[in-house]
């Protein structure tokens, strides 16, 4: 015991340990100094493990990445840009290209939460059970949820960038406060990611659940929240789609950020709060419903 | 023998004790409508409702901030009117190619049932014939309720417009048989990924929600070489009943895209089966 004792004392005092290393030396921290680092750091242990799962898929990931803004910024902006160009001119008193940018970058952001936070789920549940592993160890189940999570979140913190360097590329915004747009894009992906991965956790079995939420929500999202035309040239009764979306709230955000687009300030603030409190109640909600299939 | 087919299926299964009694391409069909019926009615349904949703959100949406467009034969008419055939040319496209592509990939790699298929006395012909034209069936509905919709929205102009439905078809045998044939070559399932950066660039540049001359003139080849391009033009001009030697090319080069899509598909699956 003694010795034990002293291994953590000395684990105490690296806590950059190579952990891996170590154990292959056989001079390991004590296991209660290692579940004691993963109670602390479970939710980033876990971000890890996911972020190097992706590896497998960086490759698609990256043409993704790149490929998504170049085509959208390319077909809508420009090409139908140059139909609206010929017709109403400019959009909330701007160029097609500056208007559709950010809402674009939104909704491609929200689009690809979908598929992060749908099959991913489901495998790590049931397919290939992934969950289950570190559910055995000292890492708690809100952990396993958020980290998941998190991994997601930094994933799209790169794609969202890349988005931005294009778009100022090809002139949609200018270099300044328009790099906002990164975290707006990836908090309207938690607004709608968080929600989503409580929901496919809750699933027992893999049915036309998914291709429902792809069909009736994720698509009516990216035709209905203001994307590519202001949300209030629609009649009122297919409005509530885009009060409804985070989609809609991140855009208005994103626009206020590249174009300095005019929303009062009180709406800038109904924006943040609605897609903080979807975010927040979605994270919450994905702990429980971890805690209740990994315990049992 | 008795055993097996006691467990095959208590329907048919006096009949199939009969060695090549309906190895034909009806078996295939007979399988696919069970598997709609039982399984995934509700699936392919839904799929209906994606190009109504585009034609709401673009024709309504973006026609305030459009205005008219030039149709074919240099005639003005609405937004809505302009993208609601490449829309039904783009769903037929998208409902005969995810059926022939991530579909049959399952069928071929995982379930392995073209193996079983050809365990029996079907031929490779049949299994490739069969597996299509369940891709077409639902080309055929798609295509009848779509143009149903735009009847209802006023979008119809020209008795030409029924003739959609058969040229839907004909769009989605072209897919769907290239498809498999290509799907054969896939052996995992990121290679499948490959696909959407083939079909999401066609959607956005095949002259579907603007029109082909906002490119520079080198660009227009090129678009001009892509199927979907062919198939956006040709119901466009079926829409408003503007037709000229043009539209015979458009159908050629579907019909072409069929004969090359059914010669691929069944070389390959002899290839993959019958060594």
């Amino acid at each position: 015991m003694t010795e034990r004792a002293d291994q953590t004392a000395v684990g105490h005092h690296h806590d950059d340990l190579d952990t891996t290393g170590l154990a292959y030396s056989g001079r390991a921290p004590s296991h209660a100094e290692m579940a004691g680092r993963a109670r602390r750091f479970g939710a980033w242990y876990y971000a890890e493990t996911t972020l190097r799962g992706m590896r497998a898929y960086l490759v698609p990931n990256a043409i993704t990445a790149i490929g998504q803004p170049l085509l959208y910024i390319i077909a809508m902006g420009l090409g139908l840009g140059a139909l609206v160009g010929s017709g109403v001119g400019t959009v909330d008193g701007v160029d097609y290209l500056t208007f559709v940018a950010p809402a674009l970058l939104v909704s491609t952001v929200v689009m690809s939460v979908t598929g992060e936070m749908t099959y991913p789920v489901m495998a790590g549940f049931k397919w290939m059970r992934t969950y289950y592993g570190p559910g055995a160890t000292a890492l708690r189940p809100d952990q396993i949820a958020l980290g998941h999570l998190l991994a997601v979140v930094i994933r799209f913190v790169v794609q969202s960038a890349i988005f931005w360097v294009i778009a100022v590329a090809f002139g949609a915004t200018t270099l300044g406060w328009s790099v906002l747009m990164v975290p707006i894009g990836v908090l309207a992906a938690v607004a709608f990611g968080a929600p989503l991965q409580a929901y496919a956790a809750s699933l027992e079995g893999e049915g036309f659940q998914f291709s429902f939420v792809q069909r009736f929500i994720v698509m009516p999202m990216f035709l209905f929240s203001g994307t590519f035309f202001p949300l209030s040239v629609m009649p009122v009764y297919l409005q509530w789609i885009g009060w409804l979306s985070p989609v809609w709230h991140g855009t208005q955000l994103a626009r206020v950020a590249s174009y300095g687009a005019e929303v009062p300030g009180w709406l800038i603030a109904v924006h943040v709060v609605v897609l903080a409190a979807a975010g927040l109640a979605g994270v919450l909600w994905a702990r429980r419903v971890y805690a209740r299939r990994l315990i049992s | 023998m008795s055993v097996l087919d006691r467990t095959g299926g208590p329907a048919g299964a006096a009949s199939l004790a009969e060695p090549g009694a309906r190895s034909s391409v009806r078996s295939v069909l007979e399988r696919g409508f069970t598997v709609i019926r039982n399984q995934n009615w509700i699936i392919l349904v839904s799929g209906f409702f994606e190009p109504v949703f585009y034609l709401l959100a673009m024709g309504i949406g973006m026609g305030t901030l459009v205005g008219a467009v030039e149709g074919p034969g240099g005639r003005e008419i609405t937004y809505a009117a302009f993208i609601a055939p490449a829309l039904l040319a783009t769903s037929a496209m998208n409902g005969a190619f995810y059926d022939s592509t991530w579909n049959v990939f399952f069928k071929l790699r995982f379930a392995k049932l073209y193996e079983a298929m050809l365990q029996t006395s079907l031929s490779p012909w049949n299994v490739a014939l069969g597996e299509i034209l369940m891709a077409l069936f639902r080309g055929l509905l798609y295509a009848v309720g779509f143009l149903g919709v735009l009847a209802i929205m006023g979008l119809v102009t020209s008795w030409w417009a029924l003739a959609m439905v058969p040229v839907a078809v004909l769009i989605a045998f072209g897919f769907a048989a290239l498809g498999m044939g290509v799907t054969s070559y896939m052996t995992r399932f990121q290679q499948m990924d490959l696909l959407n950066f083939v079909m999401l660039p066609m959607f956005l540049f095949s002259a579907t929600l603007y029109p082909i001359t906002v490119y520079p003139e080198a660009v227009q080849w090129v678009v001009m070489a892509l199927p979907l391009w062919h198939a956006v033009e040709l119901m466009r001009q079926l829409s408003v009943g503007h037709l000229t030697w043009i539209t015979a090319v458009h159908v050629g080069y579907f019909v072409g895209m069929v004969g090359a899509g059914l010669w691929l598909t069944t070389t390959r699956l002899r290839a993959l089966f019958l060594r």
